[in-house]
């Protein structure tokens, strides 16, 4: 859960973005990073190969504001997608209180959303936790490429009862990065107002 | 939830505030951090003389992120933990010692400080620090109540639209 600093009146919490590789889970950061103003958003780390695949996370602290004289900021992290790098998957989602699900709409990609899925259910079995006592937010990404799958095919594998919030995107020209950061902040919020 | 609420707050905070101020002082470092294993700083001292520090939510989350891939490590090697993490480099080096299973107490300093004077006065401090940690677990929960999730909200909608 998140940390709550009374004595800096500071609260902090921690979003994951989840997926499988080249989902665009980097992508939805670096869009945050260029439209929050600065004055809002800490440096923006990222532990990357040379070809620019996540290797170990990427991380951007964002600075809410102030409420009810409690400075709010998100730690917002991602994971590497690709399926080796399981280990540090899971280290990072030690500490998590709200997940971003990034799926990929390219037709050759609906295994890997699902396997992505199930990895992260794992991993938060791992740490005692059911998959359901998260907030997550699914956003399925890519949805402007040629051959996108329907949101719907891409629902039954990953959410068949339809119990996530879900948003559309195009990461890469910002279309649905804010919508679905907003709902996962909101979700994490609301948790931590109820005590849960 | 993974991890249990760390609420610093009132004569605990003021007692590890105090603790790292000591250390700060009988040491020489610069700065003087203790993060959670989540990798929020929790309260950090830097000496009068320090250049400005380096982006502490960066360094707190590097340092966590480090920590748990060292205690990966040492699972793997058969080891229960590493409890403490040295990095030198040419000019300055950093220092991360365990506080219990809830927080690092990370030390930056340059070359004029001796590691060994380090270790010896970090040990001190560190089981104090335990103590205080320990007895925040007993802590009453935190209650923010609806009106925070409003107030959050409003904040939401200014910054996201």
């Amino acid at each position: 859960m998140s940390t709550i600093n009374f004595a800096a009146r500071e609260i902090n919490c921690k979003i994951v973005y989840y997926g499988p590789g080249m989902s665009g889970k980097t992508t939805n950061l670096k869009h945050v990073f260029s439209k929050v103003p600065a004055g809002l958003r800490g440096e923006m780390v990222s532990l990357a190969t040379e070809d620019e695949r996540t290797l170990f996370f990427d991380f951007l602290p964002l600075d809410l504001g102030s409420v009810q004289g409690f400075k709010t900021r998100f730690h917002l992290y991602t994971v590497p997608g690709q399926v080796f790098y399981n280990a540090s998957r899971k280290l990072i989602l030690r500490g998590v209180d709200g997940i971003v699900f990034v799926a990929d709409s390219a037709p050759n990609r609906l295994r890997a959303n699902a396997e992505s899925m199930r990895n992260l259910r794992e991993n938060l079995a791992e740490y005692g936790i059911d998959v359901r006592d998260v907030p997550i937010v699914l956003q399925v990404n890519k949805r402007d490429i040629e051959g996108a799958l329907p949101t719907e095919m891409i629902r039954a594998v990953i959410d068949p009862k339809k119990e996530l919030t879900f948003f559309e995107a195009t990461a890469h020209n910002g279309g649905g990065v804010f919508e679905t950061l907003k709902t996962v902040s909101r979700l994490v919020l609301d948790r931590l107002s109820k005590n849960k | 939830m993974i991890e249990p609420t760390l609420a610093l707050y009132g004569d605990a905070f003021e007692r590890v505030d105090q603790h790292l101020e000591e250390l700060l002082t009988a040491t020489g470092v610069r700065y003087c951090l203790l993060v959670d294993r989540k990798g929020f700083v929790l309260s950090h001292k830097e000496a009068l003389w320090a250049p400005r520090p380096p982006a502490l939510d960066s360094v707190a989350t590097l340092v966590a992120s480090n920590a748990a891939a060292t205690a990966a490590l040492a699972n793997m090697l058969g080891e229960r933990t590493f409890s403490e993490q040295t990095h030198q480099g040419e000019n300055g080096t950093l220092y991360v010692e365990s506080v219990g299973t809830e927080a690092l107490l990370t030390l930056i300093f340059d070359g004029s400080v001796p590691l060994g004077r380090v270790k010896v006065h970090t040990k001190k401090v560190i089981a104090r620090l335990a103590d205080i940690l320990q007895e925040l677990q007993d802590a009453p929960p935190v209650q923010l109540g609806d009106d925070f999730s409003t107030g959050a909200t409003a904040l939401l909608d200014d910054l996201f639209g």
